[in-house]
């Protein structure tokens, strides 16, 4: 079973109990820490206050993208909400979803940071945070292949603002970790990989046919 | 024949070859209030307007035969989108349009290498593009939602509007905007707001990188905070102090207060990471 594989069986056995998943997951570390973040989210989002959970601008922001991009839509016969995975724009159609992944799991990554100490001592600590590729499936590289080969007089402008927002989610970061109950840190952070996710968005926007 | 005259000779036919290939095309569409239009034109420019009556008028040109115009109406709502043709580059796949909207229409544009502009509409509106600059002027009462990579972004006196501007790496410039709630985020692009913050919103100006330079008029009453991490901050305008600061408050670093009414004051955050901020004061004319 690959990666990929994995991703789609989650849609039909949330609990990643079959034995081609349990086999993976013991193998691959990334697809475990993703499977663990799922795990957290299902379990944190019963917990969430409305009050508590992110700003109406990030919710717009994920719903916007997942509309856009035809996600939201009438579920196929097959049961599967998951976007196809043959083809050639695979990587592409599981961005957006991954992006609204990717943000939820920030918002919920800030939550933790701002609760009781009791709380924050016993989760995960910053330098235990899964990678960003881990939690999206987001990869840098994919998006500057797809790039090069769609248009790539545009190549050298998309690899510099990668640059620029990664090292913005860099310094927020850092800004977190040093600070955790540091509302503007948090804040930044949040800031930070919208601004990732709307660079993959836009560069989306170019790719598709 | 000199060559000075060949050369105005080729070029003469390029330049009529050129015009031969553009062409225009109208479409109208009648519609009912608070319609919505989206036009999606990946190279060129959309120009949006109030028109008379309930009536979308799109006039559109095309630059070669690379590109055609793809609409559609579905109710209340009018879809176009330049379709490229195989063969179709940036250059022969452009397409400009300038359409007429009802005003209280919703609008939604793409276009990656615009220009995007629209004037005196008060529907909500949605743009957006890698490289394109957008320019939003005279616009009321709805919300505008703006993102571009690195395109420049200018709104220039928009009313009572919630607006939320993303722009990676674009230079943002607010001249007389106001409203419950006006949001800009750049990664590393300068944030340029003109204007006395209204009386009493939420303005968020946020840049990692890029500078952030607020002018405002000494009749300004706003709650204001501002802080970077790694750059300067400087205040022109003497702030009336807060008893308490929701960060520790270092000298050239961040600073908090009160200028104007308190009681009728907006409130007013400023945050960068590296860049400077810069709070100053509009001097009378």
């Amino acid at each position: 079973m690959t990666c990929v594989e994995l991703q789609q069986s989650l849609a039909e056995r949330e609990d990643a109990n079959s034995v081609e998943q349990r086999t993976h997951l013991r193998d691959c570390p990334d697809c475990a820490a993703l499977v663990a973040e799922l795990d957290l989210i299902v379990s944190s989002a019963v917990e969430l206050r409305e009050a508590d959970g992110p700003s109406p601008r990030v919710w717009n922001s994920i719903e916007f993208t997942l509309r856009k991009e035809g996600i939201i839509r009438p579920q196929p016969a097959n049961g599967s909400l998951l976007p196809a995975l043959s083809g050639r724009w695979t990587w592409a159609r599981w961005m957006a979803p991954a992006a609204a992944v990717l943000l939820l799991s920030v918002g919920l990554y800030v939550r933790r940071h701002s609760q009781t100490e009791q709380i924050a001592s016993n989760n995960v600590h910053p330098a235990e945070v899964v990678s960003d590729a881990a939690i999206a499936g987001l990869n840098d590289e994919d998006l500057l292949q797809e790039i090069s080969e769609q248009t790539p007089a545009l190549k050298a402008q998309y690899a510099d603002n990668l640059r620029r927002v990664n090292e913005y989610i860099e310094d927020a970061k850092s800004s977190v970790a040093a600070n955790p109950n540091d509302e503007d840190a948090r804040r930044s952070l949040m800031d930070a990989y919208q601004e990732k996710a709307m660079l993959f968005e836009l560069a989306l926007d170019r790719s598709l046919p | 024949m000199s060559t000075r005259t060949v050369e105005l000779i080729v070029v003469g036919a390029m330049l009529a070859g050129t015009l031969v290939a553009e062409t225009h095309k109208e479409l109208r569409f009648n519609v009912g209030a608070k319609a919505g239009v989206s036009v999606n034109n990946p190279y060129g420019s959309i120009s949006v307007k109030p028109s008379t009556g309930n009536a979308v008028i799109i006039n559109a040109t095309l630059f070669s035969d690379k590109i055609e115009v793809d609409s559609n109406q579905t109710g209340n709502r009018v879809d176009i989108q330049s379709h490229l043709l195989p063969g179709a580059t940036a250059e022969s796949g452009r397409a400009d349009y300038e359409i007429l909207v009802p005003a209280d229409a919703s609008v939604t544009l793409h276009s990656s290498t615009g220009p995007m502009r629209a004037e005196k509409l008060h529907g909500d509106m949605t743009l957006e593009g890698a490289g394109a600059t957008v320019d939003i002027r005279d616009i009321a009462n709805a919300h505008v939602r703006i993102r571009t990579l690195n395109g420049a972004v200018t709104l220039t006196n928009v009313q009572d509007e919630h607006v939320e501007v993303d722009s990676l790496s674009g230079d943002v410039t607010l001249d007389r905007v106001t409203g419950p709630l006006v949001q800009v985020v750049s990664t590393s692009g300068r944030i340029n707001y003109i204007g006395d913050f209204g009386n009493s919103g939420e303005y968020r100006l946020t840049s990692h990188s890029g500078d952030i330079e607020a002018t405002v008029p000494e009749y300004t009453s706003a709650d204001v905070s501002a802080r970077s991490v790694r750059g300067e901050v400087h205040d022109d305008i003497p702030l009336q102090p807060k008893s308490h600061a929701p960060f520790i408050v270092k000298q050239g670093s961040a600073f908090v207060g009160t200028m104007g009414r308190a009681a009728v004051s907006s409130t007013v955050v400023l945050r960068s990471f590296s860049g400077k901020i810069h709070l100053r004061k509009r001097s009378a004319k």
